[in-house]
């Protein structure tokens, strides 16, 4: 896969059909990847495929001028494609190329899954549907199930459906929407006053680095209404009811957009469970117009559709 | 001459210092390690690996800070200094990278000029140091001026021999605390010895380097080098966390919170990393990312260099690991090109 994936950059970036490629390089620490962003042919030989390929790479579209050749798993093409719908980027401006995406290895998992720090681990690969962790010169076995990302257990789209080359045989959908919604289970079945307590003492932590939002694809606005000042929509200080109130609006926002890729809470350095809010949206917004978000490049935005019975009595 | 305690006797020391100070620890809230109130018999945080996630500064310049309140009256706006605790804080478990930046925030906050905030809380504290055993992949300290077990920024140094601590009295402070602490067993020969390997081990595990020979120079060279700034932002997400977790950073915004004619003022961290840390009325002169990375590399690695004659970065390797995109300083640091003579 990899093989092919660096010819095929390569023969893009020479045959001038991009101008720029965006992937994945080998992270300067163990088990990690980081984006690669270039325009340099040999560059294309440091491209991988891994487990660790956490990034959601979608999100640098909007920013780069030219024409891009994009690697993309399940959830960046779902991302590409809901920003094609909202015309940030066009579609004859890309060349996606799709890999059909096993799920991405959630570090943190794997670290109480053995009591030791990422740094401790002397190997971590998988094979199949077993994630193999070398630690303390012992080889221990997961089921992949086990750790990998919640929002990879809950994957509707592990194969780009949009693409131009597809590196790999497809992977049909496997979602497991129990182990991977029981956090939001959980919060739903404490009571509101319980739950509020638990919103309270998490997002007292937040510290405003915005992470959540500047990694997000759907989270494009030029002008982020937490940097309004006329109104001032919500402080800039991170007390929790301001944290709250950026949460509360920043998920409304990207209500038709989010894909559940996972990126804002695998990002946040203060351990917020934000895919509790963005999972409970998505779901939402699932059940009530039956939406799912970059599923379909020619289907109108949620926000800028409208079906008569999907009206509140006030519109009718 | 260092004394010693068992490790065990931890918590029964630390039980003696919160008679007269605040303690702080490391402690872990949704696994999550920041500096926080001992909880008066957790001591587990000995055994971690890996520093807090939130550096120590928190305790000293607050992620959300009261600086004063005010309220309006026939007379105008009245102004209320925030209400203190007075407390003395004793930071106990603090490593020496972020001891070091602690050193190089006084030169900010302390010798550049007299920040009455931050010199209250740091003039009475107490930096008792715990040395690393076990660096990360991601710590470079000892290519930065300090070392695992380094001792020179904390008033009481704590190295790791087995089954107990050797402890350094470093300062007056310090030695001054020990003396009234009593009960501390005096090291001997033998742990001198032992501590000495410690040290040794824990050094030679740190396999980060950096070179940062002439980079106040280099960098200075390439300030205008487009071509490169840009290709090392490219990846960069400019988000808050290279900049707010960094122990040495320390820019702040103020924000007044008002109802009805009553307020208070706030500080709060900020980062340079934001777009909106420049944005004036008519210009941003940092609106563009690279210029952003830019000023994040060289006022560590330049600017500060230039004021105080140190580098502002301690080589604790939280804006490494913290990052979302892997964006490494290190290599960072490495790539600034050499001026080319001749070119412009
Ligand atoms: S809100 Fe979070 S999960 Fe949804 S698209 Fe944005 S980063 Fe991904
Ligand atoms: S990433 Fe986490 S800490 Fe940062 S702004 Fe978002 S919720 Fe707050
Ligand atoms: S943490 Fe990484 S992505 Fe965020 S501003 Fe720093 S370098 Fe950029
Ligand atoms: S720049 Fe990075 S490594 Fe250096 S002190 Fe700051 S967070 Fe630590």
């Amino acid at each position: 896969m990899e093989q092919k994936l660096r010819q095929e950059a390569k023969a893009l970036l020479e045959q001038k059909r991009v101008d720029w490629i965006i992937g994945f390089t080998p992270g300067s620490l163990k088990f990690t990847t980081t984006p690669l962003i270039t325009r340099d042919k040999a560059d294309t030989e440091r491209l991988v495929i891994n487990p660790f390929i956490t990034n959601n790479l979608a999100n640098f579209l909007t920013e780069i001028k030219g024409r891009v050749g994009i690697v993309a798993k399940g959830c960046e093409s779902r991302s590409i494609v809901s920003l094609i719908q909202d015309n940030k980027v066009a579609r004859e401006d890309l060349v996606i190329l799709a890999v059909p995406c096993p799920g991405i290895i959630d570090l943190a998992k794997i670290e109480r899954l053995v009591g030791k720090d990422r740094d401790e681990l002397d190997d971590v690969s998988r094979d199949g549907d077993k994630v193999s962790v070398k630690v303390d010169g012992k080889k221990k076995d997961f089921a992949a199930a086990d750790v990998l990302f919640d929002h990879c257990l809950a994957c509707e789209l592990p194969t780009p459906q949009e693409y131009d080359i597809i590196l790999g045989e497809p992977r049909p959908p496997a979602p497991d929407l129990k182990v991977s919604g029981q956090n939001i289970a959980e919060l739903k079945a404490l009571t509101p006053a319980e739950r509020w307590a638990s919103w309270e003492n998490e997002l007292s932590r937040c510290i405003r680095c915005y992470a959540c939002r500047n990694v997000c694809p759907a989270c494009f606005c030029q002008r982020c209404f937490v940097e309004e000042t006329e109104p001032q929509w919500t402080l800039p200080m991170p007390q929790w009811q301001d944290n709250l109130i950026f949460q509360i609006i920043r998920n409304i926002h990207v209500a038709g957009r989010c894909t559940d890729c996972g990126e804002c809470e695998r990002v946040c350095p203060v351990n917020i469970p934000l895919r509790s809010l963005t999972r409970e949206m998505y779901d939402t917004v699932d059940e009530l117009f039956k939406f799912k978000s970059g599923m379909d490049k020619d289907a109108l935005p949620l926000m800028a559709h409208y079906e008569q019975e999907e009206a509140e009595d006030f519109f009718k | 001459m260092a004394k010693k305690a068992s490790k065990k006797d931890v918590a029964q020391l630390l039980k003696k210092w919160s008679q007269q100070f605040a303690v702080l620890a490391p402690s872990r809230e949704s696994g999550v390690a920041a500096m926080a109130e001992w909880d008066g018999k957790d001591t587990s945080f000995l055994e971690w690996y890996r520093n807090t996630v939130v550096p120590p500064k928190a305790s000293f310049l607050p992620p959300m800070e009261e600086m004063f309140r005010f309220h309006k009256d026939e007379e105008g706006y009245q102004i209320e200094p925030p209400s203190r605790n007075g407390q003395k804080q004793l930071v106990f478990g603090i490593r020496p990278c972020d001891a070091r930046a602690m050193a190089i925030l006084d030169m900010t906050f302390e010798d550049a000029y007299q920040d009455p905030y931050y010199l209250e809380k740091r003039k009475n504290a107490v930096l008792v140091g715990l040395g690393c055993t076990n660096p990360c992949q991601s710590c470079f300290c000892t290519s930065m001026g300090t070392s695992p077990t380094d001792p020179t920024d904390v008033d009481i140094m704590l190295i790791d021999i087995g089954d107990h601590f050797l402890i350094e009295e470093v300062t007056a402070k310090g030695k001054e605390l020990l003396a009234k602490t009593g009960g501390l067993k005096e090291a001997t020969k033998n742990d001198e010895a032992e501590a000495k390997k410690s040290r040794e081990t824990a050094y030679n595990k740190v396999s980060r380097k950096l070179d940062t020979e002439g980079i106040k120079d280099k960098l200075l060279d390439s300030f205008d080098d487009e071509e490169f700034w840009s290709q090392t932002a490219a990846k960069c997400i400019s988000c808050g966390i290279c900049t707010l977790l960094c122990p040495t950073c320390y820019c702040f915004d103020i924000n007044d919170e008002v109802v009805k004619g009553e307020g208070t003022r706030f500080r709060s961290w900020d980062s340079c990393g934001f777009p909106l840390y420049t944005k004036m009325p008519m210009e941003n002169p940092r609106s563009e990312k690279w210029r952003r990375v830019r000023q994040k590399v060289c006022h560590k690695y330049e600017f500060y260099p230039m004021a105080f004659d140190v580098i502002a970065c301690t080589g604790c390797g939280r804006c490494i690991r913290l990052c979302p995109v892997n964006w490494d300083i290190t290599q960072v640091i490495e790539s600034v090109p050499e001026k080319v003579k001749g070119a412009k």
